[in-house]
């Protein structure tokens, strides 16, 4: 065989294509005991934790949960948030880093997509939660109906549902077309019905320079659109809340504010997910220390934008000084439990990232894994706390009420993230979770003359 | 029946000699890799064409205009009056064509895609399953009768591992 070597790859080690190839297949075809413990345990978890409180919910009504007048908005929509954040840096980063051809972006950036997708449909389902009666869902589509009557497309919550589906859509399609180079040499190497089914999403794949030329096209224009796209989805969301006039909600720098927060959340959802799966797929070769140093980096920069605007937002509030918006300050930052909270969020989405400074940290697994985890639970107590500080506290005292959250929503709650663990589990074995082309691009052009240049 | 040639290659360097030759004396080729060597292939036999980018333009604007009509269409055809305010207003509409823009542009990228790719596409081809691991292809068809000598020599002499002489292979084998 050729020598297929390169040493200067970000991968760092010496890897040859075939063993690219070997490896992929490798781990969608070998299946521990471990796997199938998980997957059982993340669908009992889907079962016990959403569906049956949400049948329970469903069947009851919605008295069930905590909401209630004048706190509307209570977990389901932060779970809503939360899952959209996540869901922001896995497409989003991908695309920016392809575009500016950035290297380290190779091994990591299929399974980021498939977060990507796989949050946005978990974030979906709260708000058929949210809902109340969900099979009325067809009234938020534009459909022409006999008395004539459309959507109000001058509310947030339109433009929420047309910016989320957007995306869900331009997210699969970057996903499915990215990946069928992939899904093709997965097709040349396995039997039976895996035959089949790759035969199929392969789409007759063959790997010549016309079908490369355009797929390369194609894509780039994917990536251009998924960018604005994934700026407007988040500054969308967060329009649902700042065009309001409640106090803590309406603020103007909520767009970048919740931008900024979903990559935030968003790598820090890559690297924990990266820990898990590099270790338990056996790929640390491909998805080494240098990308957690790189995500580190940008969990950093990141952190310190977003401490930054979180400034910003107090201070605001505080320099205009309304009775109001004090009120909600104080009983956000200063009150229990929401002090607890508040300063839990600062200490872990502020303080704690601040290791990263030092390369030590950096590269030190068990140091990403901590800091990625202490980020996503700060991130979704900011969430939480932006609803359940905001509604209970609006302009007239004899309608304040504090808002604790029931049981079956704290279920729901644990449920979803079982039903994203399943979803992730079904992706690492059914579809090729590390791109095998984008590293063979890494590893190198093999050239007679000279070495290859990427 | 005729037969079309297929060379294997382990270099990229020595498959673009070997395509440029070719090509410079009249053959049909196809280039087979198992990464995108676009950039390469540009610079050996020239530049070419990206006519994806006229539909993905197409797209966009309809998509823009199908924002502006759904919105302020549907606002006209039931009015709801709220105390002088503007049946269409700007900014929502604007918001809501942002996005169909988006949507359709991608959706026209897709189809502009699998137009020009020629996929999805399951009838029987000639492909050899070594390309998607570490062999580059050279495949030469149309009429070779009596130069098939040339087209092999000029694959051996740039370095082909293999050549093989094949007819419309089963697609996977």
């Amino acid at each position: 065989m050729a020598p297929h070597h390169m040493s200067d790859n970000q991968t760092g080690n010496a890897i040859s294509y075939k063993e690219v190839n070997d490896d992929v297949v490798r781990t969608m075809t070998e299946t521990g005991k471990w796997y199938y413990i998980a997957l059982a345990g993340a669908f009992s978890g889907f079962l016990a934790f959403w569906i049956l409180p949400w049948a329970y919910q469903i069947y009851k009504g919605q008295g069930v949960s905590g909401l209630n007048t004048p706190d509307f908005w209570g977990i389901y929509l932060t779970n809503f948030v939360f899952w959209i954040g996540i869901s922001h840096s896995g497409t989003l980063l991908s695309a920016i880093l392809f575009i500016t051809k950035t290297p380290w972006r190779r091994s990591i950036y299929r399974s980021a997509e498939a977060m990507t997708f796989f949050s946005v449909a978990t974030a979906a389902v709260f708000i058929f939660v949210h809902m109340g009666r969900p099979w009325n869902f067809y009234w938020t589509m534009p459909y022409p109906n006999q008395r004539q009557l459309w959507l109000n497309f001058q509310s947030p919550l339109m433009f929420d549902v047309f910016a989320i589906s957007t995306y869900a859509t331009s997210s699969m399609i970057f996903l499915y077309f990215g990946s069928i180079p992939d899904l093709a040499a997965v097709r040349d190497r396995v039997t039976g019905w895996r035959k089949q089914v790759y035969s199929a999403l392969a789409l007759g794949w063959r790997g010549t320079d016309s079908e490369w030329h355009w797929l390369f096209k194609a894509y780039t224009f994917f990536a251009v659109f998924i960018i604005p796209l994934a700026v407007s989805v988040h500054s969308i969301v967060s329009w649902d809340f700042a065009l309001s006039k409640v106090p803590g909600l309406a603020k103007t720098i909520f767009a970048p504010y919740f931008v900024v927060g979903a990559i935030y959340s968003g790598s820090a959802g890559i690297v924990t997910l990266m820990i898990i799966f590099r270790k338990a797929m056996k790929i640390e070769k491909y998805i080494t220390l240098n990308h957690f140093d790189k995500l580190g980096m940008l969990l950093l920069v990141m952190s310190l934008l977003w401490s930054y605007i979180n400034v910003i937002e107090v201070f605001t509030g505080w320099y205009a000084n309304t009775s109001a918006e004090n009120e909600t300050l104080i009983y956000r930052m200063f009150t229990t439990p929401y002090a607890y909270m508040f300063w839990l969020m600062i200490v872990t989405n502020t303080i704690l990232p601040l290791l990263f400074i030092f390369k030590k940290c950096r590269t030190s697994i068990l140091a990403c894994l901590v800091v990625s985890l202490g980020i996503n639970v700060g991130m979704w107590l900011e969430r939480y706390l932006i609803l359940t500080t905001s509604l209970p506290r609006k302009f007239l005292p004899y309608m304040w009420h504090d808002y604790i959250p029931s049981w079956v929503e704290i279920s729901m709650t644990l449920g979803s993230f079982c039903f994203f663990a399943m979803l992730f589990l079904l992706f690492v074995k059914l579809w090729p979770s590390v791109s095998i082309y984008e590293v063979k691009e890494d590893i190198g052009i093999p050239m007679r003359r000279g070495g290859g240049h990427h | 029946m005729d037969k079309a040639v297929l060379g294997l290659f382990t270099y990229a360097d020595d498959l673009l000699d070997a395509a440029k030759k070719l090509e410079g004396s009249g053959y049909d080729i196809t280039i087979f890799s198992p990464i995108p060597l676009g950039h390469e292939i540009e610079h050996k036999l020239g530049p070419r064409k990206n006519h994806i980018k006229y539909f993905t333009f197409i797209g966009s604007v309809a998509g823009l205009f199908f924002g502006l009509l759904l919105t302020l269409g549907t606002a006209a055809m039931y009015v709801i009056p709220r105390g002088g305010r503007p049946i269409w207003s700007i900014t929502p509409t604007l918001l809501m064509s942002y996005e169909t823009t988006i949507l359709i542009g991608v959706m026209f990228t897709l189809m502009s895609f699998l137009f020009f790719s020629k996929l999805p596409s399951f009838s029987k081809k000639i492909y050899d399953p070594q390309i998607n691991v570490d062999y580059f292809g050279l495949l030469i068809d149309g009429n070779l009768r009596g130069r098939y000598d040339e087209v092999e020599r000029i694959l051996r002499d740039n370095g082909a591992n293999e050549i093989k002489r094949v007819e419309e292979t089963e697609y996977n084998s």
